[in-house]
């Protein structure tokens, strides 16, 4: 059976506590941000964002938007332009695979992401001394000056095959892998799983008619799907032209 | 890039790409490739000294390529197209045929016939002023004609080629050094130096050409005066400090050792002009 | 001529009127410290990481990449003019193909130099050539920049072969020799490759589906982005060609190439830079109403953050573009050297803006929903780099011109002494 990963987001469900963020950095051996970052160079392969509906006063709503790598299936942008071919499709899984030792650093797929997604190393990573003993021996450190970006903890999922083969399995239990961020959700917003597997929890969420996902008229495909019953939540996927709606990011 | 790197598949695109950009690189190496080769060729059969001359030719101002029969009078005005080398010339019958002066325009205007300089019948000019003397013995006698050494006087130093040394047309035949100015007189011929000479005996070299010698580019006879007319008229005006403007002296005869008379002219611009050099 | 003084008179060619050693030397030195202030600054950022820019993850190109774009764009006049003088035989340019080559060659390398700065980790360079992906239009660019620098290279070395002292050893004679015999060779594969990376730097933005604001339909996999580069380009070559003989020119005090030549490259320019307004119009009224619709973005809505209004369309278009080109053709304005050089100025002024537009406001429009409108501002050591740049391009043909036969044959045309 076709495997193609993918996650849905309830956002209505989200209270924008960024466990999944904090989760997703000491799982991926996100370095402490430099003392000069900012939140445009900082690394955040999970990012939060506090969206409204642009009204004020008594209309205003507000709610959390977790962004993430959307591992686009279709003309992925960032597989396209990347000139060494240092971000692939996985045939086999559908995650966009992101190789920073291949990496140049010419930044030209952060251009060509819609979503924002993808993050650069502007600094040497550094951990205070004895923090080093916190790494994730799983995942590699990325060294300055190249990108990297959220690729659904593939080393979970190597884990979770490595186990399933000691068993003497072909296929991997569902429950085995699940990213750091789905795991450290205290409300359970996340559902990841399957999205070819109509069976599957997360193939059913990212069908149901609340489900959305954003800059869908780009046609790249999105495998993370977010869902919602207030449709101005909805509404967010696509772009309005109102230049009023500027929101803060969170974290 | 290549089939067995790690991630290479074998899609049009991929072929379309790579052999076009293959082809581009493989054209210009083997363009620099070509050159080197040529060049190594070129080297090798001693065809350097001919080479040079044509590119140092084609670097010459106009003014200083004005073919022969022009300063004859056989034709209007004709630049030379092949680096003075009559010879190889395939036009230069034809135009010899043609009457000398015979276009209306004058070889000259109103100057004496040498201008009061040492040009004797007998000897063959090269436009780089030396002269070519046949012997009765078959070697040629190679000296500096009378315009050049008057304009350079006494050198300073000598640099004579060897006795057996190889000299070819349109090379270095010798040089001289005078006030910090190295002169490089082009050799009229071919030959191999059997004896050399210096300016007090009148002659610097005694060559032995290579079978019968082929001296039809050097210039004789009633295109001299012509030639050394125009000469005469660009030393005027490359001599004249630039404020004055070009004058044009009437009569006057070139004083010898002119470049310790005047010490301050262009010299670098002069003497380049006088003997052929880019 | 013998002085006592120091003096690099015999690297002069013979009868080329020249400054003093020390003027020349005066002259040399700002430039050589502003391109001192550009290594050490470019230094601190290959020492200390890209940190020291004020890029960031949101605006992951900036002024070096304008730069370059730039750069590249004006360094065109370098294969338009081989292509006309050696393919197309229009040998009336022949005067000024070898500063045409000398400042191809200054854009290409400093842009180079420049890109190898603005990447992470510029050791991994060759990585695009050992696993080159044949969908980006960057690894096309990066495939034939490459390729055309050393093409660069090599036309390069006939003209510096060409120096009194360089060019004395009968071997480099020689070589210069063979080597400018199979020039167009050169020329042609030099045009090939161009027409290929000017189009794919604009292909770079074209192909940007996440972008509206930049990205266009086009032929096959050519977004319109990549011909309206290459028009664009071909136009500013002999625009900022012009400029710099002119400057040249009032600089030494000195006619450098034949009369009628600059005017013949205005109105080169002219033609083109008429053909691409014409073409960049067509493109924009598709794009505002079709293309940019179609992914939900509505015509003007790119130009509600000021100070990137749309008067930058229209200054784009008709100011650099429309009032240069009538500047250029129109036989009046054309004749007078003064309108000429503007009608040069503001088409050059109309490639910097075009790719300005291109490259950061591309980046600073929102995409998402929940975006902003962000800005940029350049850091010191960027500024530096980009002097440092400007700064390598004046000292290399300051050095060219005094030392190298750059226009045609300028020496000892006092001595024509026959009147013609």
């Amino acid at each position: 059976m076709k495997t193609r990963y993918g996650m849905v987001i309830d956002v209505d469900r989200c209270t924008g506590c960024g466990a999944c963020m904090v989760a997703c950095a000491a799982e991926n051996n996100v370095p402490p941000a430099a003392p000069r970052a900012t939140a445009r160079t900082g690394i955040t392969p999970m990012l939060v964002h506090k969206v409204s509906n642009g009204l004020d006063g008594e209309g205003r709503h507000e709610a959390f938007l977790p962004v993430t790598c959307m591992q686009c299936e279709h003309e992925t942008p960032c597989v396209t332009v990347c000139p060494q071919q240092a971000v692939q499709l996985d045939p086999a899984t559908g995650i966009v695979m992101q190789m920073p030792q291949r990496c140049l650093g010419c930044r030209y797929c952060m251009t060509a992401c819609p979503y924002h997604a993808r993050y650069f190393n502007w600094w040497d990573p550094a951990w205070p001394q004895g923090m080093e003993k916190s790494l994730n021996p799983g995942v590699a450190v990325r060294m300055r000056g190249v990108v990297e970006k959220c690729n659904l903890c593939h080393a979970r999922l190597h884990a979770a095959q490595e186990k399933a083969a000691a068993e003497g399995k072909r296929e991997i239990d569902r429950h085995d892998y699940a990213p750091a961020c789905v795991e450290a959700c205290p409300t359970g917003a996340i559902t990841f799983g399957n999205l070819a597997d109509e069976n599957d929890p997360a193939s059913q969420a990212a069908h149901s008619p609340e489900a959305f996902r954003l800059l869908a008229r780009l046609g790249t495909e999105p495998k993370v799907y977010y869902r919602s019953k207030r449709s101005w939540v909805r509404a967010l996927a696509e772009p309005k032209t109102a230049p009023g709606r500027k929101e803060v990011q969170h974290g | 890039m290549f089939p067995g790197v790690d991630g290479f598949h074998w899609t049009f695109a991929h072929i379309i790409f790579l052999s076009v950009f293959f082809t581009v690189v493989l054209t210009i190496l083997g363009t620099l490739a070509a050159a080197a080769v040529h060049t190594a060729g070129d080297l090798r059969r001693g065809r350097a000294v001919e080479i040079c001359w044509k590119a140092e030719f084609a670097q010459l101002p106009e003014a200083e390529r004005h073919c022969r029969h022009e300063l004859a009078g056989r034709v209007a005005e004709r630049v030379c197209p092949n680096a003075f080398d009559c010879r190889h010339c395939g036009e230069y019958a034809h135009y010899a045929a043609l009457p000398a002066g015979g276009t209306g325009i004058p070889a000259c205007v109103g100057q004496a016939q040498t201008l009061g300089l040492n040009y004797p019948d007998n000897r063959f000019y090269h436009r780089g002023h030396t002269w070519v003397a046949p012997q009765d013995d078959g070697t040629l006698m190679v000296g500096l004609d009378d315009l050049a050494a008057r304009l350079v006087g006494n050198p300073d130093s000598l640099e004579l080629p060897p006795e057996g040394a190889e000299i070819q047309s349109d090379g270095t035949a010798w040089r001289m050094k005078k006030n910090g100015h190295t002169v490089r007189v082009r050799a009229p011929i071919d030959g191999a130096v059997v004896e050399t000479g210096g300016p007090e005996k009148g002659w610097y070299l005694r060559l032995r050409p290579h079978g019968a010698a082929d001296l039809r580019h050097l210039l004789r006879g009633p295109e001299v005066s012509p030639w050394l007319a125009r000469e005469i008229e660009r030393l005027q005006l490359q001599l004249t400090p630039p404020k004055a403007g070009p004058a044009l002296a009437d009569g006057g005869v070139l004083v010898p050792g002119l470049m310790d008379a005047m010490p301050d002219a262009e010299w670098d611009t002069v003497l380049a002009g006088t003997f052929l050099e880019a | 001529m013998a002085s006592a003084v120091l003096t690099d008179r015999r690297w002069i060619a013979r009868g080329a009127e020249r400054t003093s050693t020390a003027q020349f030397a005066l002259w040399l030195v700002p430039w050589v410290a502003l391109l001192a202030l550009g290594i050490y600054a470019a230094g601190l950022c290959l020492y200390y990481g890209l940190n020291q820019t004020n890029m960031d993850n949101r605006f992951a190109f900036g002024l070096w990449i304008f730069l370059d774009l730039s750069v590249i764009a004006l360094g065109a006049g370098a294969f338009f003019t081989g292509f006309l003088v050696y393919i197309l035989g229009r040998t009336e340019l022949k005067p000024i193909l070898n500063a045409a080559v000398v400042l191809g060659f200054i854009c290409y390398s400093g842009a180079v130099a420049v890109l190898m700065v603005d990447v992470g980790q510029p050791l991994r360079g060759w990585f695009t050539f050992w696993h080159p992906n044949t969908h980006s239009m960057l690894t096309e660019v990066t495939f034939c920049i490459s390729c055309y620098l050393l093409v660069l290279t090599l036309e390069y070395i006939p003209v510096l072969l060409r120096n009194r002292q360089l060019g004395k050893r009968p071997s480099s004679a020689v070589f210069e020799y063979r080597l400018h015999h199979l020039v167009p060779v050169l020329a042609g594969v030099g045009a090939f490759l161009s027409f290929f990376h000017q189009g794919s730097l604009g292909g770079l933005y074209g192909v940007l589906r996440g972008r509206p604001f930049a990205f266009r339909e086009g032929f096959s996999v050519w977004p319109s982005t990549f011909f309206l580069f290459v028009l664009s380009a071909i136009a500013v070559g002999p625009s900022f060609l012009m400029l710099v003989t002119a400057a040249v020119e009032k600089l030494t005090g000195r006619r450098q190439v034949p009369s009628g030549l600059l005017q013949r490259l205005g109105f080169l320019s002219g033609v083109l830079l008429a053909a691409y307004v014409a073409a960049k119009s067509i493109d924009t009224l598709i794009w505002l109403n079709v293309t940019s619709p179609s992914v939900g973005f509505a015509p003007w809505e790119y130009y509600a953050y000021p100070p990137f209004g749309s008067a930058l369309l229209f200054i784009e278009i008709l100011l650099f573009g429309l009032v240069p080109a009538a500047l250029l053709l129109y036989p009046r304005t054309a004749g007078n050297r003064r309108w000429l050089l503007t009608g040069a100025g503001l088409a050059c002024c109309g490639i910097l803006l075009n790719r300005f537009v291109m490259t950061v406001q591309t980046l600073a429009l929102p995409t998402l929903a929940f975006d902003e409108f962000l800005r940029y501002t350049p850091s010191w050591q960027e500024v530096a780099t980009f002097g440092g740049l400007i700064a390598y391009g004046v000292i290399v043909f300051s050095l060219s011109y005094r030392y190298l036969p750059l226009f045609g044959q300028e020496k000892r045309e006092a001595t024509d002494v026959s009147g013609r």
